[in-house]
């Protein structure tokens, strides 16, 4: 098998030199495919809906979608474990070289892939180039009728027609987070603030946290459990940031 | 092709169409930026300038900046507090707006003049605790009566003084010219 | 010109110009001409650009978990979970979550009306009128002739109304909702009685089993308590350093998002449950040793395999795992309801006697009752709510009062609510979006939306403690709407007499501080305080009161194995080819399809959004020339209903289901007129404890020739080999 150093490609970081800074641990086994972090997400980031016919042409804008396969026939048939799919925040993302535009940029300070909504000219480049099918177009001006854009989260911009987007780790709560904590002179604790899917959901299956720091919850789930889990699509050399399990063993 | 073009534009028609076009986009650009630097109209005629002759702090009226995000414009509540106790309220024909928001509970719509477009995040409380004084980006609201757009929110202001706040810290360059501290 | 203009100053010109017109395209001026309001008054515990968080409960379903509403502005941007509440530990669902939708919904009703019946718009009243209307309704008819049919939720106007019917003689309220209906909750509790004497909600310790049978429960989704339940299940599932990761066998005929999660899947024919529950039992005695207990001995587990269309190699291995393990079996859902629903339950629970679990941890309970409660009340089973439908049609109700619930959507057709309807003089509706019943309603009189109202919520199952859990308005009222409790207190002074000493409350407050306040001396609570005021304070901040006592019941098991149990199959109604499953829809529930954002969540097993499908295995498709999309008639004995083909690989090809959640022909934008509604399939049976048999249908399809494009989430590619770019 080719291995990442035999593809000798400079841009290509490798596993070694990459640590990353937020990161999930996503357990598959206890995904019950329930929808909660979905709707989380989706009110927590001003996400808009898109009405049937779109949706029917696959322009929802869900950042996080759950992926479930099937497995044999009936009635041997088996439901795989569920899988929750949002941006892996790249350490290597394939998404921000193509961005004429520079607005799908490498967060240096937080190590996520951004989106800057006030660069995006609309090229979809970046979209097409993400091997896990997580960023969303915004294809109309979408309509939310008076009065529900009295929930609108200040802390997020609305976008509007010809830009894309995609799931920021809930980059509000980082920094609404950092700047509590600077004011109160420390630094940010474990656990002290989730992402909106994580706090949702009712099984618990996602943990998020730093991934940088040894003693962190999600360092230790990465780390120390039966299974070290595994990465989407790692051998594209992307460097994803969420770790999937299946349980225990997988 | 190119070239006909070209000749045709550098005849005296030629460049008067081009002298034409010019004109017309930048004069609508001209009134355009003109109309940016209007003072907006707002519905009480508010005197910056008396109430800091006065010797009222900034954060007495916009605690929040102190707090979070927003710096906040205070309630009417707030203003009465002060000017129910002062005789001029009964009867000066700028307050009246203020005392007939205060007597009927209609609320005052404050036109804001420094402020950031949608897709900007911005939070007052760090700028605060990084020992920045309002007039630093507001200008000096002491010579102002009413609040005039200072005209320098824009993003190289912004960046410029990230970059000289940061100064040899490499760390603190990162996080303060990173594209996710501002948009997101 | 350029020998008055500098070229330093022409660049600076042009720049500006340049600038300019990149402001005027929308980096500024366009946001600068807003206004800005600030508060009249500022609250004292606000500050200007920080949100504020209030704890109140979930009204979405009936289990009462406890929100956090974060708020900004006096707008409510986001609902979180209440970690502290013993129910749901700080999680929400995405029912729960998109109740802001609700709340800041375009179709709200805004005023009290005053309507002629089937019209959806009406003359507006004033407040006064339309309490004096009330009051009038209450003086001018006989006790008698007054009924109240609320919603499982809130608690707090049940109680309301339930005095006001104990001191008067009016009828006591009947509570009901499809959700309550797809639950089973009175067969449950029925068989709970039968086996243990006891009256109770059994609760399931899914979380400290390690093996968990669920016949056709679907308690991730919708069923009792899910939140609680999916906590369970992950506590199951998880392998720790002390405990095995558990197992979970699911059976039933069309996997549900629950059984999706299963370790097996036994894809039973329908109506064999009980049989199957007895076989494995007789089997687990077996292989426990000693002679077969009596409740099993009538079944022959060649026999019921053969019925069940298993093999009795599967069932015997079932047995083995069930045996040998620390294991709990369930019974619920379409399982229950059927002909023979409470001989299911009672089987099912009966297994449970084998391994000995009840009252121990990972075993069968009954819940803990909450606080002010002293005997266990569930929501009225079907057959209940037709003994209401039969006295409306009698005209021996004159006055009905509706809240909470959307009868004429959500009571199937075969049970004759809305022809009901017509023989009733006075229908009042409190409904806070235009509905199926509001619009056959002669008054809407809008209540709050759940979050901008007070109240308080029982949680029945769920939790070892007893809790109480509070609602408060985390906003005030978006338009002129009046709580429903203020309506009925008013209305009852200005009616007097034998009403206004029913309910002596200034208002609705006052009457929550009453019933609430008496908790103040019980013992163990999780907070107490000196006087009522700073009780109820206390109360609405923690999001409601519990006591700090595991108070589930042990069940009483003494004869449970010596009991009886009918080992039949159970009957099916109506002339057809097909088994039919309707179930709740996991994303939308009973009321959520005006939700634009649950209308837009991927139906976790299909995949599809925003429409009704009918699941149908891909072999029998394919044997009647049925494709994807491809819309048939549905035909049972009580009607029929248009729906495009779904081919779910994981259903019996003699079975076919249809979630239920669409089909309104009111209800506001985002649900009229999308989809269908499945209720109207099902016919008028009852199993013995009065749910209704509503997986006890048999139906037809015919072809349409019509195709409704189904949006799906899932791409149709190398599912069923479609070609790739076909498009809709």
């Amino acid at each position: 098998m080719t291995t990442l150093s035999d593809l000798k490609i400079s841009e290509v970081k490798l596993e070694g030199e990459h640590v990353g800074k937020w990161g999930m641990v996503i357990d598959q086994d206890i995904c019950t495919g329930c929808q909660a972090c979905v709707a989380a997400c989706s009110m927590e980031n001003n996400i808009p809906f898109v009405g049937e016919e779109d949706s029917g042409y696959g322009r929802a804008m869900h950042w996080i979608r759950i992926e479930r396969f099937w497995e044999g026939e009936y009635p041997e048939v088996k439901m795989t474990n569920q899988q929750p799919m949002m941006c892996q925040q790249c350490g290597s993302a394939p998404c921000e070289p193509v961005c004429p535009a520079f607005a799908t940029v490498h967060s240096q300070a937080e190590q996520l892939n951004l989106q800057v909504y006030n660069r995006c000219v609309g090229t979809r480049y970046c979209a097409n180039n993400c091997p896990y099918q997580v960023r969303t177009f915004n294809w109309r001006d979408y309509q939310r009728p008076e009065p529900l854009p009295n929930q609108f989260n200040p802390d997020v911009t609305v976008r509007r027609r010809g830009v894309m987007e995609k799931c920021t780790f809930c980059i509000q709560r980082i920094h609404k987070a950092q700047d509590k904590a600077k004011s109160e002179g420390r630094e940010v604790a474990d656990g002290e603030f989730t992402t909106a899917c994580a706090q949702a959901c009712p099984s618990n299956a996602i943990t998020f946290g730093r991934i940088d720091k040894e003693d962190t919850l999600v360092y230790q789930m990465m780390h120390h459990g039966q299974s070290h889990g595994k990465k989407h699509l790692e051998e594209l050399g992307t460097l994803p940031s969420i770790t999937y399990m299946n349980g225990g063993g997988a | 092709m190119l070239k006909k073009i070209f000749d045709w534009l550098m005849q005296p028609l030629g460049l008067i169409a081009v002298g034409i076009v010019f004109l017309s986009v930048f004069s609508v650009a001209v009134y355009g930026l003109s109309a940016t630097q209007q003072t907006p109209e707002q519905p009480i005629q508010f005197p910056h300038k008396t109430h800091i002759g006065f010797g009222i702090q900034c954060l007495y009226c916009h605690p929040g900046a102190a707090k979070g995000p927003a710096a906040g414009i205070p309630s009417q509540a707030k203003c009465w507090a002060c000017h129910n106790q002062i005789e001029k309220t009964q009867t000066s024909v700028l307050l009246a707006p203020l005392k007939e928001a205060v007597l009927s509970g209609n609320s005052i719509q404050w036109v804001p003049v420094a402020i950031v477009p949608d897709f900007v995040q911005f939070n007052h409380r760090p700028h605060i605790a990084a020992g920045k004084n309002c007039e630093d980006c507001h200008g000096d609201m002491s010579q102002v009566n009413i609040a005039e757009n200072p005209q320098v929110l824009n993003m190289g202001f912004c960046l410029n003084c990230h970059i000289e706040t940061a100064g040899e810290d490499e760390e603190k360059l990162i996080k303060l010219t990173d594209c996710g501290t501002c948009h997101y | 010109m350029s020998e008055q203009v500098s070229r330093r100053d022409f660049l600076k010109l042009a720049g500006l110009g340049a600038a300019t017109t990149a402001v005027l395209t929308g980096c500024g001026p366009a946001s600068r001409y807003v206004t800005r309001e600030p508060y009249q008054q500022m609250p004292e515990y606000n500050s200007v650009g920080q949100s504020t968080y209030y704890a109140t409960t979930c009204r979405e379903c009936a289990a009462a978990c406890g929100l956090v509403v974060r708020t900004y502005q006096g707008r409510a941007i986001k609902v979180e979970g209440n970690a502290n509440h013993p129910l749901n530990l700080g999680k929400t669902c995405a029912r729960g979550q998109a109740t802001l939708h609700g709340l800041y919904n375009p179709d709200r009703v805004t005023d009290p009306i005053k309507k002629s019946r089937g019209d959806s718009a009406g003359e507006i009243v004033d407040w006064n009128a339309a309490i004096q209307a009330v009051a009038d309704a209450l003086k001018n008819n006989q006790p008698d002739e007054i009924a109240f049919l609320l919603g499982t939720s809130s608690d707090h106007l049940f109680d309301l109304v339930t005095d006001l019917a104990n001191s008067t003689g009016i009828n006591a309220p009947i509570r009901f909702g499809a959700m309550s209906m797809f639950e089973s909750r009175a067969t449950l509790s029925k068989a709970a009685e039968n086996l243990f004497g006891q009256t109770g909600l059994p609760w399931f310790d899914v979380g400290n089993a390690d093996v968990v049978f669920s016949f056709g429960a679907n308690f991730l989704e919708t069923w009792l308590s899910p939140l609680s339940y999916t906590r369970g299940f992950a506590q199951m599932r998880k392998a720790t350093e002390t405990k095995l990761r558990g197992r979970f066998v699911q059976f039933e005929a069309r996997m549900s998002a629950t059984g999706g999660k299963a370790d097996e899947w036994v894809s039973l024919r329908p109506g064999t449950e009980a049989l199957v529950a007895l076989a494995i039992g007789r089997l687990v005695a077996e292989i426990r040793g000693g002679s077969v207990p009596r409740i099993f001995s009538s079944v022959e587990p060649a026999d019921a395999a053969e019925q069940a269309g298993v093999k009795l190699e599967a069932l015997e291995h079932l047995a083995e795992m069930f045996a040998n393990s620390k294991a709990v079996a369930i019974p619920g859902g379409p399982a229950l309801g059927q002909s023979n629903g409470l001989a299911v339950a009672e089987a099912v629970l009966a297994l449970n006697a084998l391994v000995n679990n009840f009252g121990k941890s990972g075993g069968v309970y009954l819940s803990a009752l909450a606080p002010n409660q002293t005997e266990y009340n569930r929501p009225a089973s079907s057959q209940e709510m037709q003994a209401l439908v039969e006295k409306m049609k009698s005209g021996a109700i004159k006055v009905l009062f509706v809240h909470g619930v959307n009868p004429v959507f959500e009571i199937p057709n075969s049970l004759g609510f809305k022809d009901a309807l017509s023989n009733v003089g006075q229908v009042i509706s409190f409904a806070t979006f235009p509905d199926e019943t509001a619009l056959e309603a002669d008054y809407v009189l809008p209540d709050h939306h759940g979050l901008e109202g007070w109240g308080y919520q029982r949680v029945t199952t769920g939790t070892d403690l007893p809790v109480l859990s509070g609602a408060q308005p985390v906003v005030t009222p978006y338009y002129n709407t009046r709580s429903t409790a203020d309506v009925l207190i008013a209305a009852a002074q200005l009616a007097g007499g034998s009403f206004a000493s029913a309910l002596p409350f200034a208002d609705e407050v006052e009457f929550l501080e009453k019933k609430v306040s008496a908790l103040m001396s019980e013992s163990n609570g999780s907070f107490s305080a000196l006087d009522s005021t700073a009780f109820m304070a206390t109360f609405q901040q923690f999001g409601g009161w519990w006591k700090n006592v595991d108070s589930k019941v042990t069940p009483n098991a003494g004869s449970v194995l010596n009991k009886n149990v009918k080992a039949e199959v159970a009957e099916f109604a109506g002339e057809g080819e097909f088994f039919f499953v309707p179930f709740m829809s996991p994303t939308l529930g009973e009321a959520g399809a005006n939700k634009p954002w649950l209308q837009e969540l991927p139906d976790p097993t299909t995949t599809v959004m925003w429409t009704t499908w009918v699941e149908i295995n891909p072999e029998t498709a394919h044997e009647l020339h049925l494709e994807n999309d491809e819309v048939v008639r549905v035909i049972s004995e009580a009607g029929e209903i248009e729906v495009p083909v779904y081919l779910y690989p994981a259903i019996r090809p003699d079975t076919i289901a249809i979630p239920f959640g669409q089909g309104h022909t009111a209800y506001g934008r985002y649900a009229e007129n999308r989809g269908a509604n499945p209720a109207d399939l099902l016919g008028k049976h009852f199993n013995e404890a009065g749910d209704l048999a509503f997986a006890g249908m048999k139906v037809r399809i015919e072809k349409t020739g019509k195709t409704k494009p189904v949006s799906r989430l899932e791409s149709r590619m190398g599912v069923y080999g479609e070609e790739l770019g076909e498009e809709h």
